[in-house]
Order: C-alpha cells, then structure tokens, then sequence
C-alpha cells in the first residue's frame, strides 16, 4: 500500500467521482457518449506516455503540442494526398521524431535548459504552422476516418492501440536495462555516468521518442473525424504534464510510474464531462482542474520534506 | 550556461523577425494618360493568404474596375501589427489617394493612419476598426446585436420555437462573443418564452474540443433540439459529434462559420444553417465606400449611402453598415467558396 499511495488515492478519487455521477447522472455512462469521449484522449494518453519519461528523466517538453500539430497537418495533408495511412503514420512519426531530436541534441549535446530550448522550439513551430497553413482545415477523404471501419469498430481500435502501447512502455520502464537508465539519469546524472550509462544519449533518445509518440498521437487524432484542425494540439503540453503530475511523477525527476499518469489522465480528463453532466456551470472547470493539480504537488512537497520513499 | 539559453532565445526570436520582414513594394498605380489623374485605392487586409480576405479582395477588385480606380492590395502574411503598420507607410510615401484598412491592433496601427490622414490621405477602416479619430468612416460587416438576433430567431426558425439548446463558444472571456451571446440571450427573453438555454460552454477555439464537449451535451442533456456554435471551428466540431451520435436532424445545429469548412456537413443536412456577412460584399462596399468618401461625396452626418449593385446601405453614426447577415443553407451554400 505505502508504495503505490499516490496512484491507489488519485484512482481514489476517480472512482469517488464516477460514484457521484453513477448516482446523479447515470447517462454519463451511455456506450457512445462514454466510447467518445475515451477515444478522444487516446492522443492525449499517448503523448503523457512519452512525456513521463520526460519528466523522470529530469526534463520538460512544453513543445510537445506544436510538434503534434505540425504533425498533424503533415499526417492529414499526405492523407489528403491520398496515401495510405502506413506512409502517413510513419511520416507523422519521423516529423516528430526529427523534432524531438532537434530539442533532444539542444539539451543534451549543447547542455541547454529543456524549458528555455522547448519554449523557443514550441513557438517556432506553432508560428511556422499558422504561416504555412493561415488555420485553414483539411479535408480527407472519405476512407481515412476510423481506418475506414464502422464507427464503434474504429473506436475500440484506437483504445486498444493506447493501452497496449501503455502497458508496453510501463514494462519497458520497469524491466528493460533503458528504462531503468532513464530513472537513473533523472535521479542523478553524474552518478549513472560513473556507472557506465549514457545520459546524453538518454536525454536525447526520450526527447525523440516524444517526438515519435506526438506523431502516432497525431494520426490517431485526425482519423477522428473527417476535418484536420492545424490549431489541434494547442494545450496538449500542459494535459500530458498535469497527467503525469497528478499521476505521481517527480518532477525534479527519477520516480513515477506510467500506470499512475494513466490514472491521472482519466482523473483529469473526467472532471470536464462531470461538470457538464452534472450541470455545474463551465467557468468552475479550469479552477478544479487547477486545483487538482495544485492537491498532487502540495502532497509530493510534504512527502519529500518527511524524507518519504523515492 | 544562462548566456547560452539568452543567445538561443534570441536566434529563435530573430528568425521570427526575418519571416516577417520580406516586404512587397506597392505594384500597379499607373497615371490615365486621358488627363485626369486616375484614384489609388488601398486595401489593408490582416493577413494576405487567408480565404476570408482573399474573398474579401475579390469583391473589393471589382468595385476598382466599376469605377476605373487603381486597386493595391498588401498586408502582412502573417497577422502581424507592426507589418501593417509599415505597409500603411510605404502606401504614405508613395502617394495613394485612400486608405482602407482592417486593423489588427486598434490602437497599433492609429498613430501611422493619422500620418497618412495628415498628408490628405483619407482613411476608412473595414471588418475591425481603429480608434475614431484615426480614420472617417468604419464599414462595419455586421453589429453585435444583428448578430445575436440573426442566431437566435434562426435556431428558433429551426426548432419550432421551442425546447432546449445550447451555445458552444469558443472562450469565456472573448468579448466580442459574450457581446454575441449577450444579445442572443436578451432575444430569447424577449420573443421566444418555450425556449431554454440550458449550457454554455467554451471549446478553446478547437473544433476537436468543441466536438467533446458537443458530445457530452448532447447525451447529458437528452430533450437538447440545438446546438448554437458561435466560433468559427466549434461549427463542423458540434456537426460531427451529432453525426457521431446518430442525431443528425433531430438536434439542429447552427453557428457562426465559414461555407467552406461546413458545405459537407450542410449537404449531409447534419448542419441546418451557417451564418456569416457576405465577404465578398464587404470588400466591394469598403471600396465603394472609400472612393466616396475620396471624392467627397460621403461625408459625416450621412444616413445612408449608395452602394450600386449591392444597394443602399444604412449609416449609423459613423458606420457604413453591410446590413443583416447572410445565412447559408443547403439551397446556396455551393455557390460560395471562401
């Protein structure tokens, strides 16, 4: 129990909240709504994923939403082009990919500060963006949409893709010799080195696979819907790093855990969809969701300062 | 370590200023050789490679043509102040008779209009105003309140006038919006007692967020016969999640939007009603506007004006109105395409 505190109270909490709405919204729970709205943060899921490792390796990517949505709009333009979404995702991944590298040689090779170089690379790639496409949608066509299955179909696809894809990378993260490297370079970096790992080499293989997992994130975005949104992605950044916050990941880096994020996710992305069904007005979302988030590193502060388990 | 992240911030900011600082001179401008000399009309869009302007530019060219005047059209690629601010200039050096201009920044752009006011320049503004004193007439595409009324009688022309319905807006805090919404809700205290506005919600601008938020309106509020989208990207959001939901139809959906990004869902009729002023009048009326007030003969205290083949058009105070807005439907939506 000690050892899983974190992740057992914000699940907790999740559970208290779907109580609540079992008890006074029970439509909450309708197939299609509930289908929806899980799809809907199967993106969102992915890119904390990566953003977690991140973060356990003691940096920040606040870029992450405008790699996505240049991702985005090169995964729905080749799509638009008539491609087939193999190319696309893989492209969408190599975009990524390439501008993770260019954020992870920054901070690893040149030993810049991950918020100063992800603050400017954000920037430059959202303006970049809109200078490019002016905000304008992109059609696809018409076999695109849920890989061309039947809705439901398509749905199920996407949430079985993030949760196998999760339940990959939290056991990567525990057995793997490279996950371990990225808890031993974010406790401490110089330490890992004199016990032969790489931590440059860490640094940028997370910041790279970030970027890869923004691209995947980004074609399971557009096959959503038969419209690409290039603004798709804004605040992305701060939904993955809430996550993985909430969800119990250190954020001076070295301890958190992929199933905890996960949980944080749900927790967060549930309060929205609450407010609405019960009927609560909107201008309390923001603040709650604040709040959480101010609850979970209120409760890391006073857990390091006792001296608590790393 | 702290030099080199200032140096990296700096290169990430200079790049910026080098994409922007490409600048077009003025083209065309040519003198009639039959005498007198020729007008030079300017159009001031926010941003050059965008559809809204690009419509816009075209109904402005064929007022120019209709009056025999030189059209420049140049503006920022990108919405940028301080670009239209130096476009303003080199149209002041260069000598053009009128200014028209759609302003990104009110007060950014008034100080280099009043300098082109002050060397005999007139100036008329269009889609978003300076301040007062920075130019003479505003042609104002449509008001707050013929917008809000325009949204609330169409959503209850499509609902039979009664039953409940939502707004999805794009934040809270956008003003001109909640002046929208406002009026929205003064006309439907005023003439239609059997409907209820049961929820607003913001979508952050994003069609994928509106269509969550869509979504979850549409089953937490299951007697819902509405949704009123009032920013632009919240209109083909909210059609999707109905589409999504197996509603199509049965819960109407409207908004403020552009043709082009709804025509499909307006032809699958999941979208009943798309509401915008027409572009391309707005660009014809600023030009007709403007080589009049050029010529003189539109001047401050004027009720209403003549804008040839597009009719007369109303003044209040100061602003040349476009008139009500234009709601596309199934029946007309394929002939625009901005």
């Amino acid at each position: 129990m000690g050892k899983y505190f974190r992740e057992l109270s914000v699940a907790a909490a999740l559970v208290l909240l779907l109580v609540v709405l079992a008890g006074i919204a029970p439509a909450f729970f309708e197939l299609q709504p509930l289908l929806s709205r899980l799809t809907a943060q199967t993106p969102a899921l992915i890119v904390a994923v990566g953003m977690t490792l991140v973060i356990i390796c003691r940096q920040i990517d606040i870029s992450v939403g405008s790699q996505f949505g240049v991702c985005a709009v090169v995964a729905g333009l080749l799509a638009a082009a008539g491609l087939p979404l193999s190319v696309v995702l893989l492209a969408s991944m190599a975009a990524g990919a390439a501008m993770g590298a260019l954020n992870g040689w920054l901070v690893a090779g040149l030993g810049l500060p991950s918020i100063v170089v992800t603050l400017a690379t954000m920037v430059t790639w959202q303006e970049a963006l809109r200078l490019f496409q002016q905000g304008k949608f992109i059609n696809l066509p018409a076999g695109v949409q849920w890989f061309g299955l039947a809705q439901q179909r398509g749905q199920l696809t996407l949430i079985a893709t993030a949760v196998v894809l999760l339940t990959c990378a939290a056991w990567a993260m525990k057995n793997l010799a490279a996950g371990r490297h990225v808890y031993a370079v974010g406790t401490d970096a110089e330490a890992a080195r004199l016990a032969g790992i790489n931590p440059r080499g860490i640094t940028l293989g997370v910041f790279i696979l970030l970027g890869a997992l923004a691209g995947l994130a980004a074609t399971l975005n557009i096959v959503q819907s038969p419209q690409v949104d290039p603004k798709a992605g804004g605040g992305l950044e701060l939904k993955a790093i809430a996550a993985a916050v909430v969800g119990g990941v250190a954020v001076n880096g070295g301890r958190g855990n992929l199933w905890g994020v996960f949980v944080g996710l749900l927790l967060l992305a549930t309060i929205n969809p609450a407010l609405t069904y019960l009927h609560v007005e909107a201008y309390w979302e923001k603040a709650i969701q604040g709040l959480v988030i101010l609850l979970a590193v209120v409760a890391d502060g006073i857990r390091s300062r006792k001296g608590g388990a790393k | 370590m702290k030099r080199h992240s200032l140096i990296a911030l700096l290169l990430a900011l200079s790049a910026f200023a080098l994409l922007g600082g490409c600048k077009d001179a003025p083209s065309g401008g040519s003198n009639n050789s039959a005498g007198g000399k020729k007008m030079t009309i300017a159009l001031l869009p926010k941003s050059k490679g965008n559809q809204y302007f690009a419509t816009v530019e075209k109904g402005a060219r064929a007022a120019a043509t209709e009056l025999g005047a030189d059209l420049l059209y140049d503006g920022p690629t990108n919405t940028d102040p301080a670009k239209q601010n130096e476009i303003v200039e080199g149209w002041v050096n260069y000598g053009v008779t009128v200014i028209a201009a759609a302003c990104e920044n009110k007060e950014g752009i008034s100080a280099a209009l009043k300098a082109a006011q002050d060397k005999g320049i007139k100036v008329v503004t269009y889609d978003s105003d300076t301040t007062t004193d920075a130019r003479s007439f505003f042609v104002n595409q449509a008001t707050a309140e013929g917008i809000g009324n325009t949204l609330m009688d169409e959503a209850a022309r499509l609902t039979g006038e009664e039953g409940d319905f939502a707004i999805i807006t794009a934040t809270l805090t956008a003003s001109n919006m909640n002046e929208w919404r406002k009026h929205i809700e003064a006309r439907l205290k005023e003439k239609y007692p059997k409907m209820k506005l049961v929820d607003t919600k913001p979508c952050d601008d994003q069609k994928d967020k509106a269509q969550q938020e869509a979504t979850n309106l549409l089953s937490a509020y299951p007697n819902l016969k509405c949704l009123m989208a009032i920013c632009s990207p919240a209109v083909p959001g909210a059609a999707e999640a109905v589409k999504q939901a197996g509603k199509a139809g049965a819960v109407k959906v409207l908004g403020l939007g552009l043709p082009s990004e709804n025509k499909a869902y307006v032809k699958d009729g999941v979208t009943q009603s798309v509401i915008l002023w027409k572009v391309e009048d707005l660009g014809y009326l600023t030009i007709k506007a403007a080589a009049a007030v050029a010529a003189g003969s539109l001047k401050a205290g004027a009720a209403e004006f003549d804008a040839g083949k597009i009719g007369k058009m109303e003044i209040q105070g100061d602003n040349v109105l476009l008139g009500k807005p234009f709601i596309f439907n199934k029946e007309n939506i394929d002939g625009f395409d901005f």
